[in-house]
Parts: structure tokens; C-alpha cells; sequence
């Protein structure tokens, strides 16, 4: 069977044209980010400002205290709490100061009374044996599952409350918080033998540029197939595809579908590396992280097998079955598989020279996101055999997708009205 | 140009198309018949290299279909459809290119053949924007951009009003005139009739009719003549039954009569004659006495027809009258 190369480019350069100048495209691509920035925004500030309300709010705790031991106890607890945050910075831009009034009540009945009443924002009970069981009771009118800010408060006031006048302030302030300034040293990246300090931000970026970079990989490759899967469906459903295959024969309509398609997907995810290097580049400047160009060579490569592997199924998917809803329902087993290894994240990335993480990476279906988990994890040293081995497996999945594909995409493109059987799906992929 | 040779196509052990022979002439428009499950498409996707027949040979002009000869055919299929979110002149540009066109070519093609199909005001338009009928006559210039030498037209009128059938007639006889060469798949026999030069009927993977479509009418025609004409005679030699039939006299002959001796002996008896013919029957009753009777080639018996045989091959034996 001959091969143009002229027509196969005219394919790809149609479908890649067409699919990039729909709205749902362009919405893909600057909505997607935008509208996860706005989700991550009303995900975090509520959050934050919540903290803050909580902590305005809070002005007077009330204080029964049948054991004696907070007889001398501060009257006041002080403190700050964060009301903003800085993306572009990965930090906290602001910070806002409280003060609680601590107030003693003669009983619990009385403080009660008081909280009911709204005298008071809280109350702490203190059992006579606090000392000995060391159990308290806080009594609240309301409380905040996602905010442990109020107790953080009381508890520094109990510590500081139950050392006060028996030792010094500077060890009252060490006992608060005693690991606050501890810094955590690892070898160093750039020095042999050598430690450096740990940096939290950096320490940030290290577990979400993992993910950050699997799940862009993952997504190239769902984003292109199913491009693949809707454009293959569509035109067997709307019968376009048997006066083109009058003059094109079925590998170049595949492979222009499979270039022009994957392309589209490369475009939406070199739309949001670029927004992201825009946007996220200074916390990365700041961390100081650097991708290792062996480490994008293997991303590419990784990509492109995995989408032709993905790519291929998708369209042997789309040609076999006969409208969009039932190729869709073949094809979530196949785009879940791909995804499978982020559930498995913390044990590849925390791990990842484990049996879990090495069987993961080479295994065709997984391999391109478990092998970028394990090359972009902070301890990563994965063998260079590993990384042949995996990569000959995906490419050796990815020859046999494709030359099954093209047999059930020949046959199955003019087959209508009956969705094939398993057995006669197997006949149409041992047809030469 | 085209010629068909043996050609087998089985599916499950049972033989969709069962060794067909046939050719289509430079410049004529050929008709293939044949009712539904006949074998029509699976040959036609065979001609057009979709699929591959199990034996046999197709070549066009002695080289096998397909390979470097796909942009020389052209195919408009009985189930078809468009790319419905594009302007009307890139769905029809797009298969200009994959015949082998340029861009600009392509374009140009695209635009001259929507103007002549009245579409000239629409060619910007999206194609879902379009009527089932003009969507019609795009699909239509699907299978003439590029100016393929063979095209190959599956029930091309379906859909059509009178007027664009008549349009879509005359573009056939322009591009016939231009040389190209055509293969029309249809059930409506009239147009076969007033289209095609020559046909072959198919039935259950067979060869059943071929031959130029005067002869097969001829071939099947009753012995008989229709006459308008004044009062008969309460008889006439050599005529077996008079009767009525559509405003005229349908006069069935005696086996030994001919047409010429009874117009003679009605002129001699000073029968006022308007206008008179040969009796045929419709190509339409001939399928279906074809297809009812199962009558059919039988290449074990008689050989697959060749180019130098003469061009009316006829049924199994029996068949005709």
C-alpha cells in the first residue's frame, strides 16, 4: 500500500486548523487556567479570611478554673494571624494581630451563662485533677472545620499560663514552640558531600512539580486521544469517511488524524506550560529550580509514545464503535488507566525506586506519568536500563496499538449500525 | 478503461461479490444495478480501493486501482456526509488538495463548480448552515473537484428536486464531453435509461445483465407494437390481441408476424396511422423479472464476458421472453 506524505500533511493540517479555531478550543485553553486560578482563589482566601474572622471574633475567653493552677495566669493572649496570600510569591503577604481578653468565671453554670449570653467567646473548663489527667473542656457556640487557630491560641495561653513565674520568658517562648527554628539540612544538589539548607518553598515546588509535570503529561496525551476518539466517531457517524477513503487510504487518514490531533493537544498544553512558566516562573526562580534537559528529552519522548499509544486505541475505539456516547463509555477504562499512577503518587514519588513505582513505569499504559512521577522526584536516581526497558516496552505497546488500530479502523470505518463482538473485533485486528 | 476481471469478495465463507467481470468504456456512463444486497457496494469499494478483493483483478487503464491512481477517482457514496462546521468552499477545497490540487487550485475548482451548481452565494457559508438539498449538490461536487477521469455516483439523485436533477443531468453530460468517464449506482431506472450507455446488473454476488442498455430493452421487449391510431379492423393478420394500454393500442404479434407486414396490411386497410413503435419494456420491469425470476450468469457455464464479445450478454437461457 502506497503512503503520501503530501495528503497525510494535508489531513493533519485540516484536523490540527479546525479543532484549534473552535471556541471550545480557545476556551480550553485560557479557560481552563483561568477558571482553576479562580477556584484555587475562592478555595484559599475564604480559607484564610475565615481564619482571620475566627480570630476577630474571638475577644473574651472565659476561664473556670477548679484546680488552682491558672490562679496566676496571663490575662491576655496576643498573636497574629494570615489574611492574605501571595501566589507569585508562594507566601503569606499579610498577617493581622489579636488580642483575647482572658476573663475568670467563678463556675461552670456562670460560664456557661456568659457564653450563652455572648460575654464570652469561649469557654475553658478546668477539672480539679487537670494536673494529674490533664483534661480540659472548651465550650464553643460555634466551630470552624477548617480552622484550628482558636485552639492553637488557647493551648499557647495553657503553656505559657502553666510556666509563668517558674521559669524565664525566653524558655516560656522555647517550650511554645519548641522546633520553630530548626532548620533541616540535606545534601546539597550542586555540591558533593556537602549539605545545604531545605527550603520550605523549595520543598513545595519539589512535591508539586512531580505532579505538576505527570499530570501535564497525562493530560497531552487524554486531551489529543480524545480529540482522536470525537473526531473518528463523528465522521463514521455522519458518513464522511468512505468518499475520503475513495481517495486517501486508511494509514494516511490515521496518521494525518494522529499528527494533526496530537498537535492540538500539544498546543493546549504548551499554552498552559507557557501561561504557567508566566505566572508560577518567579516561584520557581525562587526555588531555584532548574529541569534537566535529559529530563525534557525523556518527557518528550515519553509523550509521544504514550500519545500514539493512547492515540492509536482511541481511534480503533472510534472506528468501532457507532456514535460518540459509546465510543466515549469504551474509551473512560483506557483514559483512566493513564491517570491510575497520580493515585499512587505518594508511594512513587516518595519512593521512587519501590516495586510499586518500577512496575508502574513499565507497564505500557502507566509508564509515561509513573516514569515522569519517579524522573521528577526530589530523590530521584532512577537506572538508565530502567528507563530503556520502559521505553522499549511503550514504544513495542505503542507499534502493536497502532497496527491493530489501522486494521480495525480500515474495517470498522464501513461498519454501520452494529457495534462488533469482541470475537469479531479480534477477527478484524488479525486481518492483514 | 476500467476493467473488472474474476473478481471475489467473501465474507464468512459466503462470496459477496462472485466472480464479476466487466468494463467500463473512456467517456461513457455506465450504469450498475442491482437490488438491495446485491454485492453493489462491496464491488464499488472494491473499484475504489477501500477494499481488497479476495481474488481477481480491477485496473484502470491496465494498472491496478489504487496506489498512484486514487486522485483519478472519485466517489460519491449512497450514505454520505460533510464536515458541517466549516465554510462550504474549505469542505470542498479540502478535497480538491487530496486530489492532488494545490491550495489555490483547489479553491479556484471549488468556487467554479459551486457557482455552477448555484451555490456561488453560499461558499463562505457554514455547510450546517445549508438545506438537505444544497447539501446535496456539495456532496455532488465532492466526487467532480479535482476532475477525476472515473467518477463513481451511488444513487446520486436521491434527495433532488426536478430541477436539480435536471442540473445535476446536464453536469454529467458536461463532464462526460469533457472525457471523464462514469459509474452511476441507482434504482431509479428511468434515469438509467435516459443516462447510461451501457449497464450491468448484479444479484447475490452475480453477474445477472450486461450490455448497452438499448439492447437489454430490446433483448427483453415484448413482440409487440404500440400504435396511435384510428378505428382497427375487427381483425388484422399477424396480430394475436388488441388492447388498451395508456392512451395508445398495444397490438401483440403472432411469433411468425413481423412489426413491418402488419403495418403494411393496416395502411392497406386504410387505417388512419399518428404515430407508431416498437413495444419495450421498462428497464424497471426488467430488474424486476431479472431479480424475481433469479436468473443469472453462470460463469461456470458460459465464461466471463470479454471486450470483444458482443456487447449484449445475455441471461441464463430462458430469460428475455
Amino acid at each position: 500500500m502506497s503512503f503520501s506524505w503530501k495528503k497525510t500533511f494535508t489531513i493533519a493540517q485540516r484536523e490540527y486548523l479546525t479543532t484549534v479555531r473552535r471556541k471550545a478550543f480557545v476556551f480550553t485553553v485560557i479557560g481552563t487556567p483561568v477558571l482553576y486560578a479562580v477556584l484555587m482563589t475562592l478555595m484559599i482566601r475564604p480559607q484564610m479570611g475565615d481564619r482571620a474572622r475566627q480570630m476577630r471574633d474571638f475577644h473574651v475567653l472565659g476561664v473556670v478554673d477548679s484546680s488552682g493552677v491558672f490562679a496566676e495566669a496571663e490575662p491576655e493572649i496576643l498573636g497574629t494571624v494570615a489574611t492574605d496570600f501571595s501566589v507569585m510569591s508562594a507566601k503569606v503577604s499579610k498577617r493581622d494581630s489579636f488580642r483575647i481578653e482572658v476573663r475568670s468565671l467563678p463556675n461552670q453554670l456562670e460560664g456557661e451563662r456568659a457564653l450563652k449570653a455572648g460575654e464570652v467567646s469561649q469557654l475553658l473548663v478546668v477539672p480539679a485533677n487537670y494536673l494529674e489527667t490533664g483534661r480540659l473542656r472548651r465550650y464553643a457556640m460555634s466551630t470552624n472545620i477548617f480552622s484550628s487557630q482558636d485552639e492553637r491560641a488557647v493551648s499557647g495561653w495553657v503553656v505559657r499560663s502553666l510556666l509563668r513565674g517558674r521559669v524565664d520568658e525566653k524558655r516560656v517562648d522555647r517550650v511554645e514552640r519548641p522546633a520553630r527554628g530548626m532548620e533541616l539540612l540535606t545534601p546539597d544538589r550542586h555540591a558533593a558531600g556537602a549539605f545545604e539548607a531545605h527550603d520550605e518553598r523549595r520543598e513545595m515546588v519539589d512535591f508539586l512539580l512531580p505532579f505538576a509535570f505527570g499530570m501535564l503529561m497525562g493530560l497531552c496525551i487524554v486531551i489529543g486521544g480524545q480529540y482522536l476518539l470525537q473526531g473518528v466517531a463523528e465522521e463514521k457517524e455522519s458518513r464522511i469517511l468512505e468518499s475520503m477513503l475513495c481517495t486517501v487510504n486508511a494509514r494516511e487518514l490515521l496518521a494525518g488524524k494522529l499528527f494533526g490531533l496530537g498537535s492540538a493537544g500539544l498546543t493546549i498544553v504548551g499554552a498552559w506550560v507557557t501561561m504557567g512558566a508566566f505566572f508560577g516562573g518567579p516561584v520557581l526562580a525562587l526555588a531555584q529550580v532548574h529541569l534537566q534537559s535529559a529530563v525534557l528529552g525523556l518527557a518528550i519522548v515519553y509523550f509521544l509514545l504514550g500519545y500514539l499509544f493512547y492515540g492509536s486505541i482511541m481511534t480503533g475505539i472510534g472506528a468501532i464503535t457507532n456514535n460518540m456516547r459509546e465510543a466515549q463509555q469504551f474509551a473512560f477504562l483506557f483514559t483512566f488507566m493513564n491517570f491510575i499512577p497520580f493515585y499512587l503518587m505518594t508511594s512513587i514519588v516518595g519512593r521512587p525506586d519501590s516495586g510499586v513505582a518500577i512496575g508502574l513505569s513499565m507497564f505500557p499504559p502507566m509508564a509515561p506519568v509513573a516514569m515522569m512521577l519517579r524522573l521528577s522526584a526530589p530523590s530521584a536516581a532512577v537506572p538508565l536500563w530502567q528507563i530503556g526497558l520502559s521505553i522499549a516496552l511503550l514504544a513495542g505497546a505503542a507499534w502493536l496499538a497502532l497496527t491493530i488500530s489501522a486494521r480495525l479502523f480500515r474495517i470498522g470505518l464501513l461498519m454501520y449500525g452494529k457495534t462488533p463482538t469482541l470475537p469479531e473485533i479480534v477477527r478484524w485486528a488479525r486481518q492483514s | 478503461m476500467l476493467e473488472v476481471r474474476d473478481v471475489v469478495k467473501t465474507y464468512d465463507g459466503r462470496a459477496v461479490v462472485n466472480r464479476v467481470s466487466f468494463e467500463v468504456r473512456p467517456g461513457e456512463i455506465f450504469a450498475l444495478l442491482g437490488p438491495n444486497g446485491a454485492g453493489k457496494t462491496t464491488l464499488i469499494r472494491m473499484i475504489t480501493d477501500i477494499l481488497k478483493p479476495d481474488s481477481g483483478t480491477i485496473t484502470l487503464d491496465g494498472r491496478p486501482v489504487g496506489g498512484g491512481l486514487k486522485h483519478e477517482i472519485s466517489y460519491l457514496p449512497e450514505e454520505r456526509g460533510l464536515y458541517r462546521r466549516v465554510p462550504v468552499i474549505d469542505a470542498l477545497a479540502y478535497y480538491g488538495r487530496l486530489r492532488d490540487l494545490g491550495g489555490r487550485e483547489a479553491r479556484a475548482q471549488a468556487a467554479a463548480l459551486l457557482e455552477r451548481v448555484g451555490l456561488k452565494d453560499w461558499m463562505t457559508k457554514q455547510v450546517q448552515a445549508l438545506s438537505k438539498g444544497m447539501q446535496q449538490k456539495v456532496q455532488l461536487c465532492t466526487a467532480l473537484i479535482g476532475k477525476p477521469r472515473l467518477m463513481i455516483l451511488d444513487e446520486p439523485f436521491t434527495g433532488l428536486d426536478p430541477l436539480n436533477v435536471q442540473l445535476l443531468e446536464e453536469v454529467l453530460r458536461e463532464r462526460r464531453a469533457a472525457g471523464a468517464t462514469v459509474l452511476l449506482s441507482t434504482h431509479q431506472m428511468n434515469k438509467v435509461e435516459e443516462q447510461c450507455d451501457r449497464a450491468l446488473m448484479i444479484n447475490r454476488g452475480h453477474m445477472v445483465l450486461y450490455g448497452e442498455v438499448r439492447e437489454l430493452k430490446r433483448r427483453y421487449a415484448d413482440h409487440a407494437l404500440m400504435l396511435r391510431a384510428g378505428r382497427l379492423p375487427a381483425s388484422v393478420p399477424g396480430v394475436r390481441v388488441v388492447e388498451p394500454l395508456n392512451g395508445e393500442l398495444k397490438l401483440t404479434l403472432e411469433p411468425d408476424a413481423t412489426p413491418r407486414e402488419v403495418l403494411r396490411s393496416l395502411m392497406e386497410q386504410g387505417v388512419d396511422i399518428e404515430a407508431f413503435s416498437h413495444s419495450a419494456m421498462p428497464l424497471e420491469d426488467i430488474f424486476i423479472k431479472v431479480v424475481r425470476e433469479g436468473l443469472g450468469l453462470d460463469h461456470g457455464q458460459s465464461g466471463p464476458p470479454t471486450a470483444d464479445e458482443p456487447a449484449l450478454h445475455a441471461v441464463a437461457q430462458g430469460a428475455g421472453r
